[in-house]
Formats: structure tokens, C-alpha cells, sequence
């Protein structure tokens, strides 16, 4: 595992580029699937264009945060033009710092009472 | 989605792409249109038309965020790797930057004086109405004349074109304060002269009417250079008095720096405060032709509407009063723009020497393509990797312009430096071309230039580099690579930049040889007097004390008899100006042209009367200046005013008057006849204003009949100079209140007009040089490069039995047949190019055929030492080594 302080120096991403990590959790996709998981699980509040998402995953590439995956789907659902982009370690460690640091700023809104008061009632 | 729009989608997305970086697109563009090809589909199965268009808006939007951000990236890149090679070859910086400065700095200085000269506005108030008016009457044999005080108010009152008119003349007068009496060139200018050209004071106030008013307290107006020179920018100087002309002035104000036309001035004065312009006498003769003109045409008038008004004018006046415009001598008054008349003779100067200085530039730009491309060979291996791994030709290109836009900025950076550095010099050169040269600087117009300099440098040598390199990597990648089967493309374009610099470099060697040649003939043109050993000074007499001409008779017998004694003195004059006097080059002073006529020759009704220069001179002034006796004799102790008037001429007038007849004995009037002078002696003709132009008719006169003190003169056994301060004190002795300017010798004088077209000559052949310079290393270190190219080669050669010698002769061959090339297109493009300095030439033609071969010379034997460096060393290669080399 790398070192705290070489994690850390990455954060805080910006939303749109922890949508992508997130979109690669689960599994390695191509850049539509990406495109079209962010704004699936945003409701559609995210909305990337190709432009935006392909400079996310140049810098993504050249920070070795994910790489191209080798694996591809079955020949015939496979189109030989799409990449597939695979999260790396790296890329998982520094997903999970950033999610960590947006779970200690939920935390702290709580015990401030700034969560509790407009959600009363709903399970943490 | 239809198959027509998807097509018509991928083609607009595939054009949008285009305003991504080229690396960008090549590592992922065909996965961006995919992914827009299959988001697209979605969204217009789902949304419909409304859905895709807001797509393609929110697309756009998105590669328009995307885009700057990447390629400042990709220029961030490129940069810091361009660096790093720049560090990695330090000597190779080097070079290329200091070759680059030299030819921007060099260009950026010439501009800086076209910028402050011929570019910027005037300096005075909406200067582009502002016109210099004269008065020419070309057929009597007077170019130009002055306008009287009738005339200035004829034109004032009847021309429909001006909205102002003001008169102005310059003289000098002695200012009498400190214990040295001190001779002031005085510009004597209506009221308002000021505030026609807009120029407002740094202290006090400009000239009121009231000021010009007869009779008014006379009142000064100082320049700003002799404020800091002569009052040492003294703060409280308005109100202060000086004695001038035997009267009280009050310094008025302080003007601030500005060009000064026709001539520079230490202080000014209104008309009336001037003696000779507000006397009665002058006031009402029309003749009396003493001050010059400037106008300002009306807004909307153009110059040549303000010519036909003057012109008509002028055709009045002849009709009105004949007697003062004689019939045939096409007299006509005219007006030239201001501005044209402050820069006309500086332009043509300017010009040629900023095409000198866009040679050496282009030279330069050349040298570096030619180095870079060398060094390119060498990375041959590192551009063919990068290329197989991806890196498109574009990408290299970019990488190498990115590169040499690089070298251009520094090099700018440091030809700025040389170019501020060197602006006072040129201040000091353009000084002697135009009134405006104190307007140079270095500006924003300057600094755009430089920078403009430096980037078309980097796209030349850039493109050149690219252009050879494009073509390389294509037959590179092509055959797989291995150098020698790279090389001859590239070796082509080599050749061809060092065929190119011969060339240039010639053509500047050339005009500078010529210009030199001219000044060496300038030099050595015979003056018509010795100039060596001769002391000269200017003599400003308080004229006001000096009322009649046993005076002056009598400062002229004092101050010859002091000096005469001096230890070291062989003869001295007293004289009213001398050949190449100073003054006499920039005011005219003491230069007076006289009509005469000759006894027994009456003229004809309505011819012209002859002209002739007339100088006065003491009894010695022919031996002191050297100044030869043809015939007759000159002056003797017993020409003096008793005795009857004589006359020497010189040998022009007596050839022009007295075409295959001896002149001596016969007489000559300059007073219509009330006095005659016989003409005694033929003297030779003198250079009296520069050393190019031929002597005019001149009459001398002797001082004693004729008494004129303008200046002295002092032939001495040893140099003059020791001698300054002696008759400095003598000059004093006889009366402390003279004034003395220009204290030089006669050959410093001479000098003196000569240093326009000295300066011109060693400007040129200083870029000449550098050009020499920059072309010589660019032989010799792509020779240098062939060689080392060559090691096995050459080894093989030797293995076999070549000697040292056929090496050293193949190596040389190599260079020179290059050179020889260079050197015939040189030749042709001299012959043509040169031909815009035939202005500038005295006795040499621009092709001289002697400057051509002497200059070829130079060249080729420059280039040959530059070869012989690199063949020597191609016969010490040792061919075990060489062989293992391989």
C-alpha cells in the first residue's frame, strides 16, 4: 500500500473525476458505460461530456490511477474501437481516501446537528 | 439514429476534435467518437432531436473547457523538455543564442531610430499641418531664399490655405554675465512661435505679443540644454538678467527639450529684441530677405492646395514690384511638410541599414537552422524512437519549433540588452541626420518588434528544421532507419543554408566595402587649402560696441600682432569664415552671396546679375590656410582702406566670368558701381561646405578695406592645440567681451564632415563583420560535423594509402565548392542590390568592379581558414581508431 502522505497529496478530487473512480469500482467499463454509470447513479446531476470525461482520463492514465484493461468482453459484444479502463490499485487507494474524507466531513456535519436537522428521523 | 445523421454527427464531432491538442486526439480521438457516436445514438432513441441538440451544446461546451487547459499542458511539456535538451547542450545554446542576439540586437537598434525618426507623430501640436515655406528663384542661381518683413506680411495677409504663419531666424549674439563673454545662438521667432508648435515650458512662460511689441523690455526664453549646460539647470533662473546686445534682458522661461528646426538654438528672443530684424532699414527694404517661414495649413488643406495659394501669391508680388523678382528666374514660393524636411535626409540612410541589419538577421537565422538541423541528425535515433512510439510529425515538429520559439525569446532578451545599450551612440549618430534624433528610445513599438524579430526568427529556422525533418522521418520510418540513409535530403538543406550565407554575407561585405572605399576617397579629397596645423576659432565681437569699421580694423591689427609673437605660430588671419567652418556648414554664418557686375560688361534688360561668395580675409589668409596662388598676387600689408580696393578670385569665378581672359586688372563692382575692385590675384578653388561638392565662385576681399571678424586662424610649427589657451588669452587681452566658439584644429573641422557617412561606413561594416563572423563558424562547424560524420570513411581512405594531403585537400574541396556557389549568387544579387547606395557613394560606382574582387577575396579567404580547421583535423584521424569506430 502507498503511503499516507503520497494518497493524500491527490486529494481532494474534484466531483466529477471521483465519479469516474466510482463508475470503476465495480468493474472495468469503456468511456460510454462510464459515462452513462456517473449519470445513472447522480440521477443525472452529473452529466459528463467526452471532452471533460477523456481529459479526466488522461490525467487518470498518467497518474497511473487506472490503466487500459487487457480483459475485453466476448468477441461479439465486443466493438474493437472502444478502450476499456481498468482502476489501479492506486486508483482504488485513492478512491477510498477521498470517500473517507467525505465520510469525516458527514460526520462532523452530524455531530454539528447540520445533517440531523433537515433529516430527522432517517437512519444514519 | 439514421444512418445520414450519423454520419453527418461523426463528421462534425470528428472536426470538433480538431481544437484538441495533436497528441491528445492521437492517443484518444477514436475512443472520444465512439463513445460520442454511441452517446449520441442513446440520446436521440430516447430524447429525439431536442435531446441531441442540447447534447451537442453541452459537447461543445465541454471541448471548449477542455481545450485550453491541454494544450497549455502539452506547451508546458514541451517547454520544460526543450530546456532540458538546452542544458543538455550548453555550447550549442550558446552560440545559437548569441548569434540570434547579435542579429536581433542589431536589427531592434536600427529600428528604435526608424521608430523615434520616421514613425512616431512629430513632437508639436497636430505636426502633420505644419509646412516650411520658402521662396526659390532657381534661375538666379540662389536655390533658396529667406523672406524680408514685407513679404512675411504679403503672405500673411493674402493666402487662403494657412491658419497661421510664424518667422523665424537664428543668430549669434554675445551673452555677456559670467567673467568669460559667451557667444549664444539665438533664435529670433514671432510671439506666438511657441504656441503654433505646441511647446509648452518647463518654467516660467513662452514669448507674449506684448513681448514683440516695439520697444518692449526684451525678455530671453532658454532653451532646455542650455539651461543644464550653461546654468546648470539652475531652478530660480526666470527673472534672472543677462547683458545682450548692449541691453538688459529678463530670462522669461524654460523651454523643455524638443527638436529644434532649422538649426539648434541656446535661447530664443522675440523679433522686436533682435537688432538687425527690427531695424527700421530691414523692416522696410524687401529686399532684405533675412528670416525663414513656417505655416500652418487650415484642416481640411491639403499641402498641395497651400503650394498653389503661395505660388499665386508669389506671381503677385513679381507683378507688383519687378524690380525685386527679376523676370527669368522662375521665382515661385512653395511649402514641404515639416515632417519631411526634419527626416528626408535621414530615411534613405536609415533604410539601407536596416536592410544591412535584416541580412545579418537572416544570416543568423540560417546559421541556427543549419546548427539545429546538425543537431537533429544527431538525435536522429531519439526522434525516430519517439516517432515509432506514437509521437505523430506533428508532434515533432511542434517539439523542435517549441524549441527554437525558445532560443528566439532569449535571444531577444539579450538583443534588447545590446539594442538599449546601445542607444546613445546611436542618439550621437542620428544627431547628424535629423533633429529628432533625441526622440529615440526604446518603446512598446520597439519591444513588439524585437519580440515580432524573434518569433519570425524561430518560424524561419523553425520551418527550415521542420520542412527538412518531415521528410526525413517519413523516409526514415519508411526504411528503418539508419542514418546514411537519411542523410541526403538533409545534406542538401544544409548546403543550401551555407550557400545562402556566402551569399548574404557577400552582398553586405560589398555595400560595406564600397562605403568604406567612398570614405577613404572623402578623405583623401583635396580640400584646396593644408589643413594640418591650422588652429580655427569662431570670434563673436559685442557687436554692439563696434560701431564703425576702424574697430574692427582695429581688433583684427591688435589680435594678429599678439599672436603673431607667439612662440610656434607661422602665420595667422583674421577672417570673416573659413572653408568648412562649423557654422558656416550649419547656419550659414558669415556667408554672404553677392550679385556684381564686371566693368565693361553692362547687362542686358532684365538678365540676372552674376552671384559670387565673398570672404574677407587679413593680408596672411591665403598662406595661413595653404590656400595656392595661381596667378597675379595676393594680398600686401599696403592694401589697406587708403589705398584702392582689390580683389582675388578663385579659379572657378575666373573661369565662369572670364572665359579665356585674364581676369587681373580688370574691375569688378559690388555696389552698383560706387566703389570698384580690380581683381589682382587667382587663387585656388577650396571645399566650403563638404568635401563632395565642387568649389563655387568666391571673391576674396581684404579685411582692412572690407573689415569682417568672424573668426581666426593659426598656422603653427608643432600641434595646435598646445597653442589654444595662448590665443585663447589673446583673443581676451584684445577685448574680454568675445565670445570664441569652435575651438579646433582645421583637420578636426574636416573631420567634422566627414562623420555622417563615417558613421554610415562603420555601421555597415560592423554588420558586414558580424555577417563574416556568423557565416565563417557556420562552414566551419557543419564542416566540422561532415568530419566527424565521416570518421570511418575517411579512416577507410587513409587504411588504404591516402595521403594526409588528398584528405585535407577532400575535406576543403567540400567546403569551398560551397563558398563558390555562395560566392556567384552573391555576386549576382550584389550587383542589384547594391545600386540603392549610389546616393551615398563619392567616386565609386556601386558595381566597382576593384571593391568586388577585393571583397571575394576577403570572403573566400575567410572561408578557407574556416575550412582548413576541420580538414586538418580530418587528417589526424587515425584509421585503426577510425575502423573501430564502425
Amino acid at each position: 500500500m502507498k503511503s499516507n502522505p503520497e494518497i493524500e497529496s491527490y486529494l481532494p478530487l474534484t466531483p466529477a473525476l471521483f465519479h469516474v473512480l466510482l463508475a470503476l469500482a465495480d468493474g472495468d467499463k469503456h468511456g460510454y458505460a462510464i459515462l452513462k454509470d456517473v449519470s445513472l447513479r447522480t440521477g443525472d446531476s452529473v452529466r459528463l461530456s467526452t471532452g471533460t470525461l477523456y481529459g479526466i482520463i488522461k490525467r487518470l492514465l498518467n497518474d497511473g490511477m487506472i490503466e487500459e484493461s487487457k480483459r475485453r468482453p466476448a468477441a461479439d459484444h465486443d466493438d474493437e474501437r472502444r478502450i476499456y479502463y481498468h482502476l489501479t490499485s492506486l486508483g482504488e487507494q485513492v478512491a477510498m481516501a477521498e470517500a473517507e474524507r467525505h465520510e469525516k466531513i458527514v460526520a462532523l456535519a452530524r455531530l454539528k446537528n447540520v445533517l440531523g436537522k433537515r433529516r430527522t428521523g432517517e437512519p444514519a | 439514429m439514421s444512418s445520414q445523421n450519423q454520419s453527418w454527427t461523426d463528421r462534425m464531432y470528428r472536426m470538433l476534435l480538431r481544437i484538441l491538442p495533436f497528441d491528445f486526439r492521437v492517443n484518444f480521438g477514436g475512443a472520444m467518437q465512439r463513445t460520442f457516436h454511441e452517446q449520441a445514438s442513446d440520446v436521440e432513441r430516447k430524447q429525439g432531436k431536442v435531446g441531441l441538440l442540447k447534447l451537442w451544446a453541452e459537447t461543445i461546451a465541454g471541448m471548449l473547457q477542455t481545450a485550453p487547459g491541454e494544450h497549455w499542458q502539452m506547451l508546458r511539456h514541451d517547454t520544460r523538455y526543450a530546456l532540458r535538451m538546452m542544458r543538455k547542450n550548453k555550447g550549442f545554446t550558446a552560440i545559437a543564442v548569441i548569434t540570434l542576439a547579435l542579429g536581433i540586437g542589431a536589427n531592434s537598434a536600427i529600428f528604435s531610430v526608424i521608430n523615434g525618426i520616421l514613425l512616431r507623430p512629430l513632437p508639436y501640436l497636430n505636426g502633420e499641418q505644419l509646412v516650411v515655406m520658402r521662396q526659390q528663384a532657381p534661375g538666379a542661381g540662389a536655390g533658396t531664399m529667406g523672406f524680408s518683413v514685407l513679404e512675411v506680411n504679403d503672405y500673411r495677409q493674402q493666402n487662403h490655405t494657412l491658419s497661421g504663419m510664424v518667422e523665424y531666424h537664428s543668430m549669434g549674439f554675445t551673452l555677456l554675465s559670467k567673467t568669460e563673454a559667451e557667444r549664444v545662438r539665438t533664435g529670433v521667432v514671432s510671439a506666438n512661435f511657441f504656441d503654433f508648435f505646441g511647446v509648452k515650458p518647463i518654467l516660467g512662460r513662452t514669448l507674449l505679443p506684448a513681448d514683440e511689441e516695439p520697444g518692449a523690455p526684451p525678455v530671453l526664453v532658454l532653451t532646455y540644454e542650455f539651461w543644464q549646460r550653461s546654468q546648470h539647470g539652475d531652478p530660480n533662473i526666470v527673472g534672472k538678467t543677462f547683458e545682450m546686445n548692449d541691453k538688459v534682458h529678463t530670462v522669461v522661461g524654460v523651454l523643455p527639450p524638443f527638436p529644434q528646426y532649422p538649426n539648434n538654438n541656446d535661447v530664443y528672443m522675440p523679433t522686436s529684441a533682435c537688432p538687425a530684424r527690427s531695424s527700421p532699414k530691414t523692416i522696410a527694404n524687401r529686399g532684405a530677405r533675412m528670416v525663414r517661414v513656417f505655416g500652418r495649413l487650415n484642416s481640411g488643406v491639403t499641402q498641395t492646395q497651400a503650394q498653389t495659394d503661395l505660388a499665386t501669391i508669389a506671381g503677385r508680388l513679381q507683378h507688383e514690384y519687378a524690380k525685386f523678382y527679376p523676370a527669368d528666374t522662375g521665382f515661385t514660393a512653395t511649402a514641404t511638410p515639416l515632417r519631411e524636411e526634419l527626416v528626408q535626409q535621414a530615411r534613405p540612410t536609415l533604410f539601407v541599414l536596416l536592410a544591412a541589419a535584416g541580412f545579418v538577421l537572416l544570416i543568423a537565422c540560417a546559421n541556427v537552422a543549419n546548427f539545429t538541423l546538425a543537431r537533429v541528425s544527431q538525435r536522429e535515433q531519439e526522434l525516430l524512437l519517439r516517432s515509432a512510439l506514437g509521437a505523430g510529425r506533428g508532434r515533432l515538429l511542434r517539439q523542435l519549433v517549441t524549441e527554437s520559439t525558445i532560443l528566439g525569446l532569449m535571444a531577444a532578451a539579450l538583443g534588447l540588452l545590446l539594442a538599449s545599450l546601445s542607444v546613445k551612440l546611436l542618439v550621437e549618430f542620428a544627431s547628424r541626420l535629423t533633429p529628432r534624433a533625441n526622440e529615440i528610445t526604446i518603446d512598446g513599438r520597439v519591444l513588439l518588434f524585437t519580440l515580432l524579430a524573434a518569433l519570425l526568427t524561430s518560424i524561419v529556422s523553425g520551418s527550415v528544421l521542420g520542412f527538412s525533418s518531415r521528410q526525413q522521418l517519413a523516409t526514415g520510418l519508411r526504411e528503418g532507419a539508419r542514418q546514411s540513409n537519411l542523410g541526403k535530403n538533409r545534406k542538401r538543406t544544409r548546403n543550401t543554408l551555407i550557400v545562402a550565407q556566402v551569399a548574404f554575407s557577400f552582398v553586405l561585405l560589398i555595400g560595406a566595402g564600397l562605403m568604406l572605399k567612398s570614405l577613404v576617397r572623402l578623405q583623401s579629397v583635396d580640400p584646396g587649402f593644408v589643413p594640418q596645423r591650422v588652429l580655427t576659432m569662431d570670434l563673436d565681437l559685442n557687436w554692439s560696441k563696434y560701431r564703425d569699421n576702424s574697430q574692427y580694423r582695429e581688433f583684427a591689427h591688435k589680435l594678429l600682432e599678439k599672436v603673431q609673437v607667439l612662440p610656434g605660430v607661422q602665420h595667422v588671419a583674421v577672417a570673416s569664415n573659413f572653408p568648412l567652418d562649423p557654422d558656416l556648414i550649419a547656419y550659414g554664418s558669415g556667408h554672404s552671396i553677392s550679385t556684381f557686375q564686371i566693368e565693361g560688361q553692362p547687362l542686358r534688360a532684365g538678365e540676372t546679375p552674376p552671384l559670387t561668395a565673398v570672404r574677407l580675409g587679413t593680408v596672411d589668409y591665403f598662406r595661413t590656410l595653404g590656400i595656392p596662388l595661381i596667378k597675379g598676387r595676393a594680398f600686401a600689408p599696403t592694401d589697406n582702406e587708403k589705398a584702392a580696393p582689390v580683389v582675388v578670385v578663385n579659379q572657378a569665378l575666373a573661369r565662369h566670368r572670364w572665359a579665356g581672359v585674364d581676369p587681373i586688372g580688370k574691375r569688378i563692382t559690388f555696389d552698383e558701381g560706387k566703389t570698384w575692385d580690380t581683381v589682382v590675384g587667382i587663387v585656388g578653388d577650396t571645399k566650403e561646405f563638404s568635401l563632395n561638392q565642387e568649389g563655387h565662385d568666391e571673391a576674396y576681399g581684404v579685411m582692412d578695406q572690407y573689415p569682417n571678424v568672424g573668426s581666426l586662424l593659426v598656422r603653427t610649427t608643432a600641434d595646435p592645440m598646445l597653442l589654444a589657451n595662448e590665443v585663447r588669452r589673446a583673443v581676451f587681452d584684445v577685448d574680454p567681451q568675445t565670445a570664441i566658439a569652435n575651438l579646433q584644429t582645421l583637420e578636426q573641422a574636416r573631420g567634422e564632415t566627414l562623420s555622417a557617412p563615417r558613421v554610415m561606413a562603420n555601421l555597415l561594416a560592423l554588420f558586414a563583420a558580424l555577417a563574416l563572423l556568423i557565416a565563417a563558424t557556420g562552414i566551419g562547424g557543419i564542416l566540422a560535423l561532415s568530419v566527424s560524420q565521416r570518421i570511418h570513411e575517411i579512416g577507410v581512405r587513409l587504411a588504404l594509402g591516402a595521403q594526409p594531403g588528398d584528405v585535407l585537400t577532400m575535406v576543403i574541396r567540400q567546403g569551398m565548392v560551397l563558398v563558390i556557389a555562395g560566392l556567384a549568387c552573391g555576386l549576382i544579387g550584389a550587383f542589384y542590390m547594391t545600386r540603392p547606395l549610389e546616393t551615398f557613394l563619392f567616386e565609386v560606382t556601386p558595381t566597382d568592379p576593384m571593391t568586388f574582387v577585393l571583397v571575394g577575396a576577403v570572403l573566400a579567404m575567410t572561408a578557407l581558414a574556416a575550412c582548413y580547421i576541420p580538414a586538418r583535423r580530418a587528417t589526424k584521424i587515425d584509421p585503426l581508431i577510425a575502423l573501430r569506430h564502425e
